[in-house]
């Protein structure tokens, strides 16, 4: 099982790569990588599916086992049921989705997502007091700087500020967010080199 | 008193967004039910789209009504969609392992050509033409300050790089340390990234901000409607 | 049987060159040259011979040597004092049964088991008359008075409590002066042999301590030690087993009770028990074993149909019985010992009378038949103590059965064996019938002629008193094969069997060189063995195994240890170096398990405060700009690049061209994303929209993105498709983009994603964006890229601006608002949000810069008092 997991690994690997840097010496590596890209697309959203079916079976055990917050875990599955009725019989673009997706869903996330501005701040805030160093002033000063270049003062208008702020933006954060997407790119390659050499075997097989 | 759609939408998203909100005063069970409804939601919304915009479209519709090439070409998409679910039995998991395995074989390889193409050749390209006082002039900037953002962008790029180097030597002493050289310009990497950082957290949060200020006036609004 | 050498241990044949078993790789040949030519296997007939293994001495264990020192003296002592005070040491006292331990208990060493030391190290020491007092007995159960079933065996003859019916059966037959136990004969012969061992020093004894000068090197230290304490062990296991015959209590097993009421006439110890394998059919029942069967028969049998026994009898003590008693040979036995017959045993013959020899009886069966004076001088002296011992069999149990009451078997094998030698140098004595109590048994009258001073209890055992009982007791707990080996033959006629009748049934035996070197040489040394146990000590024991026996393991200072028991330190013996690593590790163990304490809690403290107060700030200045609806911030300036550009390739977008949009961005930045995106898609002039999404909200969030900020699209021009979600991130991004048709297929006229005009992304997630660019490089590189992001990805997006990977990069509100006043639209979103997401900005960044200067503040003393209080 492990060398066969991992010859269908390194296998598919090759043929996709193929398809990207040969599809010019073989024309038909391009439909091959279409194909099993398309493979590949079906797979995983039948992940999906068993992602939300181990969900499922996660807390329907909570409560099953009348675990602490079993109660929580029934209205989850219980939502989850009824969502997913209504999206199985009246399709996702159903008005009826659409009302459980901006009446709960889109709230519910926003709201989270403003939950978030209290934290960042505090967060910010406090932050010199736990840690002083070099990178912890960079960085509040930094944000602060950006967090005020971005706003603008009620009746009146600094030039100065946006430009330097974009200036801090376009040049000084550029540099270093390039040499991060760089290393990203870098260990993405590793990583991902290492799987289609065998060396790592993520899909289970040691 | 016909209840429209709309109307719905508005108390649910009025509910919710309080009790969202309610965690500020600090936790406590009507945020976590939202929570749990919330994500109960969601799953079910992502497991329908999963199935109507996913597997009935790409696999059991073709199988069902395809041509005898697509339903052959789908046959393996099938089975491995079967040895998937079968991750959700403890004891047949093992055999998702093969669809799990030709995933990460293409994701992979899709990753690596991406990141080849699409990243680490054009933005080290980028950081060379950061300094094309050609592409400048037709950008209207001058030269000085071409090369003075140029050297600043390669200056923090290398060493950003070099600061996540964390190659050493061992000394005398038994302590392991990097270079020296490695040592100062991992300092100024450290500068860059901490610029970056601040740059991102007041990124994000303006997007909070802008979330925060997007429920807040959705509050506003459906009180007005009903004032 | 002369061509090969049999294994001591596993008894398989080997040829005689061989150095060692080739079944079991045991030594076959001593390692000691000048035993090699002494070890030959013992031939029936072949007399025994004096070994020198004087040399090997001081390889033996401390133990053994001790324990031969010990036997050596007590042999002299007891030669010395045999004569003198052969009647005062039967008078006395009994000896102690468990006496054999002292010289065990002196002379163990710590490695040795108790067991073990017990068969090994009871070789009998100089074990004194004198001090065998009244109060040591046979078997110490406490004091000397603690025996009240013999008082009463005594002073009422007929009551015999503990006496079980079927060994009241028995005794009948064997209290005839013909029918004796051999086990009688055997005390018999031990007592001549003790009153002759003076005379007879020359003649090896049966059962010597010093048999060690034959020990090779291969013989096991356990059988040496159990070779020197033959006699001792033989007796004790006898009176084990008349013990267990003669107790009805409930540990006799069942078999053994339903044995005794079927042997009624037969004696306790029969000799049908010797030949288990072969012995002639059985008259008990088919439950019981062969061997138990074949003791019914011999008991039920005359003498004279015990060919196959002694044959049986012969082979099996070539097989198990170890100890040969062969100095007891003498030569008329000598020439009547079938060649079948093992040396030991011609021993046991050569104290018999040739003329009472039965053909079928084994030598040394007869020789326990025979009577007393005619194994004076030949017997074994342990066996001279035997031979009056048959009579009145009744008495002895209850008296056996509170003796051994609680003993182990082992236990009182290893004790009296002295005993009975001693007392046997007594039994010479003449026994006025005037001391014979008239209660008593003719046999112990006999005896009591030796007891004339002893006045306290009747003796547990007497050499020459021995009776029924008390060799019944003796045999009680005896192994199977002893039992056999004891059996007395019906033929209990005082005449020897001539050993030459054996010859056709007994298989001539080879013996084992290590069985050889066990033979006794020295009937001295057995004389002295057999002293009796010298035990003064009373001490009463109160716990364990032997609890309420008496001096059971005396300390007499004859056998206290020659050299003391290892002292073994307690204290652990660790260097410096090791104490100095132990204590590190003990300071960084002690250190794991305690708490650190972390002076940044306490600032936790005042969190909630801090979090209450931000909440309330932002909620309420928020709250009251948007109620307000006041426009009191104004629009921002300027236009960055990437702001810039993307408003060109907005505008450089032709008419009614199809434009592929990416929605990807979560419900949560929906607001952001709506607000950010509507004024780029107010610049597209009526486009033919194509909607996808790499997440699962993006379907939706597109339908309502197009029914909200873009509303009534037919009259702004807008035609759009939504492709819905597409799965598997990148690899289904690279699909699309390597065949979009393929991917999707509702996406009709599209054959390539070259055929859009542009590809807008919307995003929330540089990742998604990354994704989008990296895989759509290689082929879409023609169309141009637009990407609107939320705020918090756009640093990570920006390089892909600045390497012209994408034309435009709108980010966040300040994108959006900045876009919206330069494409001349109408105000819309951003301007209903910019007051207060300008008033946000600016109190969080003096908060940030205030709280973070207060808290900085905070922390440099909270350092400076943290240092301070170090």
């Amino acid at each position: 099982m492990r060398v066969f997991t991992a010859v269908i690994a390194i296998a598919a690997g090759i043929l996709i790569l193929g398809g990207y840097f040969l599809q010019g010496l073989f024309p038909a590596l391009a439909d091959v990588q279409t194909l099993l890209l398309n493979w590949a697309i079906i797979l995983v959203g039948a992940a999906t599916l068993v992602g939300i079916f181990n969900l499922i079976s996660v807390h329907t055990d909570k409560v099953r086992r009348r675990e602490k917050g079993s109660t929580y875990s029934a209205i989850l599955v219980i939502c989850l049921v009824v969502t997913l009725l209504l999206g199985m019989i009246l399709r996702p673009d159903h008005s009826a989705m659409e009302i459980v997706m901006n009446g709960i869903i889109l709230p519910s996330e926003a709201a989270l997502m403003g939950l978030l501005t209290i934290s960042l701040l505090y967060a910010a805030i406090r932050l010199l007091r736990r840690r002083t160093d070099l990178m912890s002033i960079i960085f509040l000063i930094t944000a602060a700087f950006l967090i005020f270049s971005f706003a603008t003062l009620p009746f009146a208008n600094i030039p100065a500020l946006g430009t330097v702020g974009r200036w801090v933006t376009q040049v000084l954060a550029l540099g270093g967010a390039r040499g991060i997407l760089i290393g990203v790119a870098l260990g993405t390659l590793t990583t991902g080199l290492r799987v289609l050499f065998g060396a790592d075997r993520p899909y289970g097989g040691n | 008193m016909v209840i429209s759609a709309d109307l719905i939408t508005g108390i649910l998203s009025f509910l919710f967004t309080l009790l969202i909100l309610s965690y500020l005063i600090g936790d406590n069970p009507l945020f976590r039910i939202a929570i749990y409804i919330f994500v109960g939601a969601s799953s079910g919304y992502i497991a329908s789209v999963a199935w109507w915009q996913v597997i009935w479209p790409r696999l059991v519709s073709p199988l069902m009504f395809g041509s005898m090439l697509e339903k052959g070409l789908l046959l393996i998409p099938l089975i491995g969609s079967i040895l998937i679910f079968m991750k959700v039995s403890p004891r047949l998991a093992g055999m998702g392992r093969i669809a799990m395995a030709y995933i990460v074989g293409v994701g992979a390889a899709v990753t690596i050509a991406g990141a080849l193409s699409g990243t680490l050749m054009p933005q080290v390209m980028g950081t060379i033409n950061a300094f094309d006082l050609v592409a400048a002039a037709g950008r209207n900037i001058e030269a000085v300050e071409v090369v003075f953002n140029g050297a600043l962008i390669l200056a923090g790029t290398v060493f950003t790089l070099i600061y996540f180097h964390f190659g050493a030597r061992p000394q005398a002493d038994g302590s392991m340390k990097r270079f020296r050289l490695i040592e100062i310009l991992s300092w100024g990497g450290h500068i860059f990234i901490g610029i970056t950082l601040g740059a991102i957290f007041a990124g994000v949060y303006a997007a909070a901000l802008t979330a925060l200020i997007e429920r807040i006036a959705s509050l506003i609004n459906f009180i007005g409607n009903f004032l | 049987m002369a061509d090969v050498i049999k294994c001591p241990v596993c008894g398989e044949s080997n040829l005689p060159d061989q150095e060692f078993c080739q079944y079991c790789q045991s030594r076959l040949q001593p390692l000691t040259g000048s035993l090699k030519g002494a070890n030959d296997p013992i031939k029936p007939g072949q007399a025994p011979t004096k070994k020198n293994t004087a040399e090997l001495e001081p390889i033996l264990p401390q133990w053994l040597r001790d324990a031969r020192d010990s036997a050596r003296k007590s042999a002299e002592d007891n030669a010395a004092q045999a004569g003198s005070q052969p009647q005062e040491s039967f008078n006395t006292s009994p000896p102690d049964l468990l006496a054999g331990l002292q010289s065990q208990s002196g002379s163990d060493e710590e490695e040795t088991p108790d067991w073990l030391a017990n068969i090994t190290g009871a070789a009998p020491k100089a074990k004194k008359p004198q001090a065998e007092s009244p109060e040591v007995r046979w078997v110490e159960l406490g004091g000397a008075k603690d025996f009240p079933q013999e008082e009463s065996a005594k002073e009422e003859p007929e009551e015999e409590p503990f006496t079980p019916s079927w060994l009241t059966g028995l005794t009948p037959t064997e209290s005839s002066s013909d029918v004796k136990d051999e086990l009688t004969d055997w005390f018999r012969q031990e007592n001549d042999s003790q009153k002759s061992q003076q005379s007879s020093e020359s003649q090896p004894a049966p059962f010597d301590t010093s048999f060690s000068a034959s020990e090779s090197s291969d013989t096991p230290d356990w059988l040496k030690k159990m070779a020197a304490d033959n006699p001792q062990n033989d007796d004790a296991l006898f009176s084990d087993a008349s013990k267990v015959f003669e107790t009805p209590s409930s540990d006799t097993p069942d078999w053994l009770r339903q044995m005794a009421a079927e042997d009624d006439n037969a004696p306790i110890l029969s000799a049908g028990t010797f030949d288990a394998p072969t012995s002639t059919p059985s008259s008990s029942g088919d439950a019981q074993p062969d061997w138990l069967r074949a003791m019914a028969d011999s008991q039920d049998r005359p003498q004279d149909a015990l060919p196959t026994q002694s044959a049986d009898s012969a082979s099996f003590s070539e097989l198990t019985f170890d100890e040969p008693p062969t100095g007891i040979a003498s030569e008329a036995v000598k020439s009547a010992t079938n060649d079948n017959v093992p040396d030991w045993m011609k021993g046991f013959q050569s104290t018999e009378s040739e003329e009472l020899v039965q053909s079928e009886t084994p030598a040394w069966l007869k020789k326990e038949d025979e009577p007393a004076p005619s194994a004076e001088t030949e017997a074994p002296a342990w066996l001279s103590s035997m031979p009056a011992t048959e009579s009145e069999p009744e008495q002895a149990p209850a008296q056996d059965d509170a003796a051994f009451g609680d003993i182990p078997s082992w236990l009182k094998a290893a004790a009296p064996q002295s005993s009975l030698y001693e007392e046997s140098a007594a039994e010479d004595l003449p026994l006025p019938a005037s001391d014979s109590s008239p209660d008593s048994p003719d046999w112990l009258n006999t005896f009591k002629s030796t007891e004339i001073s002893f006045e306290g209890p009747p003796p547990a055992f007497t050499p020459d008193s021995q009776s029924n009982e008390n060799i019944d007791a003796l045999f009680a707990e005896m192994p199977d094969w002893l039992t056999n080996a004891t059996d007395p033959s019906p033929s209990t006629s005082t005449s020897p069997i001539p050993a030459a009748n054996t010859d056709e049934n007994i298989a001539p035996g080879e013996l084992p060189s290590w069985v050889q070197a066990m033979r006794p040489v020295d009937t001295g040394s057995a004389r002295s063995s057999s002293s009796p146990s010298a035990s003064g000590d009373r001490t009463l024991e109160s716990r364990g195994a032997l609890a309420g026996l008496q001096g059971v393991l005396p300390s007499v200072p004859g056998f206290t240890p020659t050299s003391k028991p290892k002292a073994y330190s307690i204290k652990l013996q660790a260097s410096e170096e090791q104490q100095a690593h132990a204590g590190l590790l003990e300071q960084i163990l002690a250190a794991e398990t305690a708490p650190v304490p972390i002076a940044s809690f306490s600032a936790l403290t005042t969190s909630r405060n801090l979090r209450w107060f931000l909440s309330f700030a932002l909620l309420a200045v928020i709250t009251t700009v948007l109620f307000m609806r006041g426009q009191s911030f104004p629009m921002p300036v300027g236009v960055p690049r990437e702001i810039n550009g993307a408003l060109q390739v907005s505008q450089s977008i032709p008419e009614g061209a199809p434009v592929l949009v990416a929605f990807d961005y979560e419900p949560a930045r929906a607001g952001e994303m709506e607000a950010t995106a509507a004024p780029i898609f107010n610049v597209l002039r009526q486009p033919n929209l194509t909607f996808i999404s790499t997440n699962e909200m993006g379907s939706i969030l597109a339908e309502r993105f197009i029914s909200g900020p873009l509303a009534d699209p037919d009259q702004s021009g807008f035609q759009y498709l939504n492709l819905g979600y597409l799965p598997g991130g990148q690899m289904g991004i690279r699909a699309f983009a390597q065949n979009p048709t393929r991917t999707t297929p509702q996406l009709v006229d599209i054959t390539s994603l070259s055929q859009f005009m542009a590809l807008i992304i919307i995003t929330d997630n540089a990742d998604s964006a990354r994704a989008w660019i990296e895989q759509t490089s290689s082929i879409g590189n023609a169309i141009p890229i637009l990407i609107i992001s939320s705020a918090q990805a756009a640093p990570m997006i920006q390089p892909y601006y600045e390497s012209q990977q994408v034309g435009g990069l709108v980010s966040g509100l300040y994108g959006g608002a900045v876009f919206e006043q330069n494409n001349g639209g109408v105000p819309g979103i951003t301007r209903t949000y910019w007051d207060a997401y300008s008033i946000g900005m600016l109190l969080a960044m003096a908060l940030i810069v205030g709280g973070g200067l207060l808290n900085l503040a905070l922390g440099l003393r909270d350092r400076a008092a943290m240092r301070e209080s170090n």
